[in-house]
């Protein structure tokens, strides 16, 4: 089945969205990352801007997501980009090109609650 | 059907009836590719300079790493012309989509300890990376998912290795017979043909 962008599709139970929690669900094809920070639902594109990986696997920093990846933090309500981790573990590293380090920001979903069911538009 | 014109790829249309995203699985394997080729890249630099008596106890490990990884490259890459998708025009602009870092050698090389612990994250950058893949296609894209679990064990294997050599702990296993062996990925599963 395919969804229209504006339509909005129910994707879990709100009591599946605990506070400070965050999963993966999918919507035609696209996985989109939903969660609730300090009471608040945001949903994102699942993919992270920089090279892909699942943020779904990452975890919060205050408000922002951290990829698994390579530790780049997007903030959940706005998504920009807030920190391009360094992959240097030692000071005697060389840095990444800033080819390579560049990123975009989190694509952002309409997210919405109604009774007990979280509402999730591609829009 | 005329010249040039594709008819329906039923390789294709059982992996969307499975409901897998090929786009961004093509995106996927080949930011995949890109690392293990820039990979293969850097480490003939760190492999060089693996010298003296410490770094040539290390040497021929780093070549098996090499080698193994570029066959890696050489495996998927068939898998992403098969899915409709290619390598980029410019290698520069392949480069910079890699999905793992680029393992420069480090200002202090001389410490072997040091190339060990950049050819480790490199390493374990690969094992996420390919992890990606085998999520995606798990029981949807049986060929992709396939060869993407067989890199994925060979990346285990060289992150075992590399920790065994920074901190002692047992890797597991032994040797390769010789470099570019490739176990899992290697002419014995038919994956690579050189």
């Amino acid at each position: 089945m395919t969804y229209s962008k504006t339509e909005r599709h129910p994707v879990c139970k709100s009591s599946e969205l605990g506070d400070n929690t965050m999963m993966k669900v999918s919507i035609d094809m696209v996985d989109v990352l939903v969660g609730r920070k300090n009471g608040k639902l945001f949903a994102c594109d699942n993919s992270c801007p920089h090279k892909g990986a699942s943020l779904s696997k990452g975890c919060f920093n205050g408000d922002n997501v951290v990829c698994h990846m390579h530790g780049y933090e997007y903030n959940v309500f706005t998504g920009k980009l807030e920190n391009m981790k360094s992959w240097k573990k030692e000071d005697t590293w060389v840095e990444q090109d800033m080819e390579w380090r560049k990123s975009g920001d989190l694509i952002l979903y309409s997210i919405s609650e109604e009774g007990d069911t979280v509402y999730v538009s591609l829009k | 059907m005329t010249k040039g014109e594709v008819p329906n790829i039923v390789g294709l249309e059982v992996l969307k009836k499975n409901g897998v995203n090929v786009e961004k699985l093509k995106e996927l394997i080949t930011k995949g590719v890109g690392a293990e080729f820039t990979t293969y890249y850097y480490y003939t630099i760190l492999r060089m300079h693996c010298t003296g008596l410490e770094g040539e106890g290390i040497k021929e490990i780093v070549e098996d790493a090499r080698i193994e990884d570029r066959n890696h490259f050489e495996a998927m890459v068939p898998r992403l012309y098969e899915l409709g998708g290619n390598l980029p025009r410019d290698i520069r602009k392949f480069a910079d989509q890699a999905g793992c870092p680029d393992a420069y050698l480090p200002d202090n090389w001389e410490s072997i300890d040091s190339i060990l612990k950049v050819l480790l994250e490199a390493e374990q950058c690969a094992i996420r990376s390919w992890g990606e893949v085998c999520d995606m296609t798990a029981g949807k894209d049986h060929r992709t998912y396939d060869i993407a679990q067989r890199i994925m064990q060979e990346e285990i294997e060289h992150e075992a290795w590399f920790i065994e050599l920074i901190s002692k702990r047992p890797s597991g296993h032994f040797r390769r017979k010789f470099a570019g062996q490739s176990p899992h990925t290697g002419s014995q599963g038919s994956l690579i043909h050189l």
